[in-house]
């Protein structure tokens, strides 16, 4: 697979509205910045391989490379990707604060992390307003400020980014699937980097069906609520369908088909739901919003995920089947419509520089066969 | 009136640089002090927007007889003195003869393309060489060197100008000089501006 | 003292051609003198400035052209001399009331001097101020040399007495900012009084109120208007600058003005065509003296115009010559139309001498050919081109970084629509390439005024303009004004560098001192735009973080218009010029060089002279002799290699 530099990276994924804000491009160098949840290419770049070509998740993935990288084995098209183990999880008596979004699992796992040694700096999402703020957050009190799902797209990874040039060292970052699978990218060292080190310890990531545009739904949200009121936005398991914001004293709902007017182009383009690149992914438990479906991908989420639940960070459950088989039924409808999404636009196996992903004849037949008639499931996850 | 002879007339000089160099300064400092002399002389400048980092030059014309255009014509240059190297070959190509003289500051300042990495400067020395290849008469001195040395490099345009009193070809002398000098300057000035011109008087 | 007043027997100067205007006007006694900065004008009233304590004259730096013209009016309306001066472009600005003051008429003598720039070595295009004389129908002369820019100008004065109106003087670039020696006349000794007289009969030209126009009935002042031209076509018979050199019967005519006359007689002289050509340089361009002209034509089969931008005089003698064919014959044009000489550009005395070669059949060559190929073919190996770029530590650099900045983050297609000053650099490289318009002075605001209320037709970006603290003054209020009178939402970047940078810090109603040095009041432009009803924010250009969020949040939230005012003095200003307010060193071990991480942005994008990009090292230095220290590069280096330490 080619690398090539951030010239590329603008006219493919950036001018062509399929960058996902993800932030792996952003404060490697000035030439990229984060403005309300879009990524701007400031001036011309005018190298022939880059760090920012090479992380970005939305061109150029090989998901069968970052699957050997990270789990030793091939990228089969299975609609939850590679996992050790399924849990219905949430947090533990040893966690008393609260907001959560759902079962806290999340934020439960990177506390007992900081305060364990097992990372030494987290990479969360807080907000400004409704605006996604990402920070490095080091002391474990630090994690509860940054809870709470933001439903618009956020430059996360610049976080990541800034931390490592300051020589921050084992990091856990909570990522969406773009952004995981753009830290995974990182980890395999793409450009050959001889000084190169793995900074991270942990990536916890979250399921995702689309992150929101976000200057549509400010713009969206401001004629209807009081902006800074609002205390929490919530979309909760089916069958409710819809979007919830928490006022200081009400509860406002909007229906989701009004919400996904708008999701931003890119997310059509997404074949992963439950971000399977990650150490562990986390979502909303189908039908129980105070808890969390629990995936356990890596041998290092794995023991962090033993321990949390030995100290009583985290409460694990069996996972019941017809949760698991509606997940996979979901994940894998996501999939195939990515999937026919870059197939109608060239961007499967497409032209060196501007294909979004690389799959081989095998995998994309059993993706496309997997999914149910590309429709979106009637859920949300 | 001096009995100074012209080598020709009207003589042409053109006296050229970076904006900002203080070339427009040697041009009317010459033009005052052949003036004062009885010369009928006339100066062309080139400046305004191209002061900016951009290629300044001053025509300098000197007659016994008429005051001539403001603008020597091409190929009709009798003296060159650039205060930047790559600026003395670009008038070169447009006003220099066989016959021209060239006395040229040898340190270069970069072109806006050349601080960006577009454009490549090449070295002096290679340019100096090749001049000399076609060009009988030329000289290359390090006016910039000498003016840090004495404190400040905006003194380049007056060692430069010390230089071309000693080539003798231009009818003017150290005193022409001071007497200019002292008309144009605080007097506190005087004697690092009286020394830039020795410096560069002894240069060549 | 200055040696403008120089009043010694048989004095001579070597003086730049805008001194000897100066020089000319003091020796007509000159009372009142007023102008708007351009080069290749701006000398003149500087000069002026110089004397004015020891003449006791009346100087001043005008809002605008128009406004000089006016207040210069004022002084001849009250019966003294009077001069106005800009540069072509500023014609166009005061020609609203030049119709209105050249169909009223003046009474003390009132000069209109312009300074042209034929191929555009200073401005933005290369305008032809002599039209305006044709449009104006008033008289126009054009010196040939620099004693001739000060001969002309008590002649000039004369005339305006005669005729009663404002006669024009053009003067360019190469008469402007060129000196040659010039001899002194006497000073005059009189003392000016004054006394606006109007309490006379409505038409009357010595008591009368100064009326322009008296509706319905042109013959009124037009009339009127029309016989002075002819009094003056009359004078121009006989104008002493009107000069033929050559033999009686040439084989070839030259007909010139200006100083294209110099480069016509050093051509001539060069191929040793003075029995065969002769010249007649024409200082009364309009209106021209018909019989002079005549005379000319007749002894004469070939015409050759040497004159620089618009070939009115080609035009124009073309049809006296065929108003007269009867008498003079038919005669062969050379010039413009023929292709013997360039369209556009300015003129040389290679020009006319390749003319001269093409027309006599005689082979010219200024310098050896090979010499010439030569020396060609090492300047493109050794020489590389000199752009033009902001010089170091200049503000503008620092505005348009924050605004390219603020404008791909908002990233919604935004634009800026460029105005007149070293700012004009915004549409290149040195300014990101950040306008996308330029025009005339002002107009930048008023067309982002118009770009603003375009939006229920799709143009809905958002828009910015760029405008000078003069410029301001001078043009942009009244765009301003219309864009919030019409709710307009677009952003002004109001570039406040403390003085009219471009010309040489001339003062302006912004500045608090005026042309003399006096204390003067300075209009508050943030005061000003809030007044008149805009969003306004104020921000250093230096710190461009908080430039870029302030730019950004103008963008983004506020509507109707809104100014950012960018300030932050000029690196070439008296306040800032020779003061380092940093020492700055790059760390050559943290530098990032071409690497991935930074790929030279500083010399590679930012591209201030003071940083070079050593090729060898790998490494972007500082060059100390041309850094002044400003500090900002330290705050683009993404490595923190840039330091900067406050000189103390
Ligand atoms: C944009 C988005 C879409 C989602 N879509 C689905 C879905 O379709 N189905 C589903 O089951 N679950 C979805 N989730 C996940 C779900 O909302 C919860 O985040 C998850 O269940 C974890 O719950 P928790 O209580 O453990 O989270 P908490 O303990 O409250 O922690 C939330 C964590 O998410 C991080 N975070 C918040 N917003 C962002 C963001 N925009 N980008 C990156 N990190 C962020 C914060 O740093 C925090 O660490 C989505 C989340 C997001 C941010
Ligand atoms: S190639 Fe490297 S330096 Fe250039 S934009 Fe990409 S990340 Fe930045
Ligand atoms: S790396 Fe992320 S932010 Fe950058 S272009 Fe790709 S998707 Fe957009
Ligand atoms: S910006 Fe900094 S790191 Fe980059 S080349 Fe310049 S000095 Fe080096
Ligand atoms: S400090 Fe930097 S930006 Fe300022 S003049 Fe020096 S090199 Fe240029």
């Amino acid at each position: 697979m080619k690398i090539f530099g951030a010239t590329k990276l603008a006219e493919t994924v950036i001018q062509t509205e399929l960058c996902s804000g993800c932030g792996a491009c952003i404060d490697l160098c000035p030439y990229f910045r984060s403005y309300r949840g879009k990524t701007a290419y400031l001036f011309p770049c005018t190298r022939e391989e880059g760090r920012c070509f090479a992380y970005c998740p939305k061109v150029e993935v090989d998901p069968d490379g970052l699957s050997r990288f990270l789990f030793a084995k091939p990228y089969d098209g299975h609609p939850l990707g590679n996992w050790r183990s399924i849990h219905v999880a949430r947090a533990g008596a040893r966690v008393k604060r609260q907001p959560f979004q759902s079962g806290g699992t999340v934020s439960a796992l990177m506390y007992f992390s900081l305060r364990s040694g097992c990372i030494r700096g987290a990479i969360l999402t807080g907000r400004k307003g409704l605006l996604p703020v990402p920070q490095l957050v080091t002391r474990p009190a630090g994690v509860w400020r940054h809870s709470l799902s933001k439903y618009t797209a956020a430059p996360t990874l610049a976080a990541l980014n800034r931390a490592i040039a300051a020589g921050h060292e084992a990091l856990g970052v909570v990522a969406t699937p773009c952004q995981a699978t753009a830290i995974a990218q990182m980890r395999m060292n793409p450009l050959q980097n001889r000084s190169f080190r793995d900074h991270t310890a942990l990536v916890i990531g979250l399921f995702c069906t689309w992150a929101l545009d976000f200057r549509k739904f400010e713009a969206f949200l401001a004629e209807r609520v009081p902006l800074k009121d609002i205390v929490k936005i919530d979309i909760p398991p089916p069958p409710a369908s819809v979007l919830e914001v928490y006022l200081q004293e009400e509860k406002r709902e909007f229906p989701l088909d009004e919400i996904r007017l708008l999701v931003p182009d890119t997310c059509g383009y997404c074949l992963d739901m439950t971000s399977e690149f990650a150490d562990v992914s986390v979502g909303v438990l189908e039908g129980h919003p105070e808890l969390n479906t629990l995936i356990v991908r890596t041998e290092r989420g794995e023991e962090i995920v033993r321990e949390a639940q030995r100290q009583e960070y985290i409460i694990l459950d069996d996972m019941p089947v017809e949760n698991r088989e509606h997940l996979e039924w979901a994940a894998g409808n996501k999939k195939q419509r990515g999937l026919r999404r870059c197939m109608e636009t060239g961007r499967l196996n497409g032209e060196a520089g501007t294909a979004c992903l690389r799959l081989t004849g095998e995998v994309t037949d059993r993706i496309l066969k997997n999914g149910r008639n590309g429709k979106e499931s009637p859920c949300h996850t | 009136m001096s009995d100074v002879k012209l080598a020709k007339d009207p003589y042409n000089v053109i006296i050229t640089g970076v904006g900002g160099q203080g070339n427009v300064l040697v041009a009317r400092l010459l033009g005052g002090m052949l003036a004062k002399k009885g010369f009928l002389v006339a100066i062309g400048e080139t400046f305004g927007a191209s002061q900016r980092g951009g290629s300044v030059m001053s025509h300098l014309r000197i007659s016994r007889l008429a005051v001539a255009s403001p603008q020597i014509p091409r190929g009709r240059a009798d003296v060159i003195v650039s205060l930047e190297p790559a600026e003395a070959l670009r008038v070169l190509a447009l006003y220099g003869n066989p016959g021209t003289m060239l006395l040229t500051n040898s340190h270069p300042i970069y072109p806006v393309g050349v601080i960006k990495g577009e454009l490549v400067y090449p070295p002096v020395a290679e340019m100096e060489a090749a001049i000399t290849q076609i060009l009988p008469t030329a000289y290359f001195i390090d006016a910039t060197a000498r003016a840090l040395a004495l404190g400040n490099s905006i003194l380049v345009n007056i060692v430069m100008l010390g230089a071309l009193g000693r080539l003798n070809v231009v009818p003017f002398n150290r005193e022409d000089f001071q007497e200019a000098i002292a008309l144009r300057l605080a007097t506190g000035q005087l004697a690092i501006n009286l020394k830039a011109f020795d410096e560069g008087y002894g240069m060549v | 003292m200055s040696y403008l007043i120089d009043e010694g027997k048989n004095a001579s100067h070597l003086l730049m051609g805008n001194e000897a205007i100066v020089r000319g006007a003091l020796e007509a006694g000159i009372n009142v003198a007023a102008g708007y900065p351009g080069t290749p004008s701006s000398e003149i009233i500087e000069c002026f400035s110089q004397v004015a304590k020891e003449r006791n004259l009346y100087v001043e730096w005008s809002t605008n052209e128009k406004v000089a013209v006016e207040v210069a009016a004022a002084a001849s309306f009250a019966g003294l001399r009077s001069l106005c001066v800009m540069k072509q472009n500023g014609v166009n600005v005061a020609s609203d009331f030049l119709l209105h003051l050249a169909s009223s008429g003046t009474r003390g003598g009132m000069i209109l001097v312009t300074c042209d720039d034929p191929g555009a070595l200073s401005s933005v295009n290369e305008g032809e101020s002599r039209l305006f004389a044709q449009l104006l129908e008033i008289p126009l002369l054009e010196p040939g040399d620099f004693q001739e820019a000060k001969d002309i100008i008590p002649w000039a004065f004369d005339l305006s007495e005669k005729i009663r109106n404002i006669v024009m003087v053009r003067s360019v670039t190469r008469l402007s900012h060129a000196s040659g020696n010039v001899h002194f006349g006497p000073l005059p000794t009189r003392v000016a009084k004054a006394e606006f007289r109007n309490s006379g009969p409505l038409l009357d030209p010595e008591t009368g109120p100064m009326i322009a126009m008296i509706v319905g009935a042109p013959e009124a002042q037009h009339g009127p208007q029309q016989e002075k031209m002819k009094r003056a076509a009359e004078i121009f018979e006989t104008c002493p600058f009107n000069t033929y050199t050559g033999p009686a019967t040439p084989e070839l005519l030259i007909i010139t003005s200006s100083a294209c006359s110099l480069y016509s007689q050093e051509a001539v002289s060069i191929l040793g065509l003075g029995e065969r050509v002769g010249i007649l340089k024409l200082a009364t361009t309009w209106p021209l003296p018909q019989r002079l002209l005549k005379k000319h034509l007749a002894a004469t089969p070939k015409i050759l115009f040497v004159e620089e931008v618009a070939p009115t005089l080609e035009d124009h003698v073309k049809v006296v010559a065929a108003e007269s064919g009867a008498e003079i014959g038919v005669k062969t044009f050379f010039g413009k139309k023929s292709g013997h000489l360039p369209s556009l550009g300015e003129l040389n005395p290679d020009l006319v001498l390749m003319a001269l070669s093409r027309i006599f059949a005689v082979p010219y060559e200024g310098a050896p050919a090979d010499f010439s190929a030569a020396v060609k073919a090492l300047a493109a190996r050794y020489a590389p081109p000199r752009g033009m770029t902001f010089c170091p530590g200049c503000p503008h650099r620092a505005s348009y970084w924050s605004i390219n900045n603020a404008l791909k983050l908002d990233g919604r297609g935004g634009f800026v629509c460029g105005d007149i000053g070293c700012y004009v650099m915004g549409t290149m490289a040195a300014g990101f390439n950040t306008c996308k318009t330029l025009h005339a002075m002002g107009s930048g605001s008023g067309i982002a005024s118009g770009f603003g209320k375009l939006k229920q037709f799709g143009v809905d970006q958002p828009v910015l303009s760029v405008c000078g603290d003069s410029t301001f003054f001078h043009a942009a209020m009244p765009a301003l004004a219309n864009a919030i009178h019409q709710r307009s939402p677009f952003t002004m970047l109001l570039m406040d560098n403390r003085g009219t940078a471009m010309t040489g810090f001339q003062p302006h109603p912004g500045s608090p001192t005026n042309v003399l040095g006096e204390a003067t009041p300075a209009l508050d432009m943030e005061k000003i735009c809030r007044a008149m009803g805009a969003k306004v924010e104020v921000s250093d250009p230096f710190d461009l973080e908080k430039t870029r969020q302030k730019l950004n949040h103008l963008m983004e939230y506020a509507d109707g218009a809104k100014v950012l005012i960018l300030r932050r003095a000029c690196a070439l200003s008296p306040e800032r010029r020779g003061k380092k307010e940093y020492e700055v060193t790059v760390d050559e071990s943290r530098c990032r060089g071409e690497d991935c991480g930074c790929n030279r942005i500083c010399t590679r994008i930012f591209g201030c002279p003071g940083l070079i990009w050593d090729g060898e090292k790998k490494v972007s230095r500082i060059d100390e002799i041309i850094c002044v220290g400003c500090g900002v590069c330290a705050d683009i280096c993404p490595a923190g290699a840039i330091l900067r330490k406050e000189v103390a």
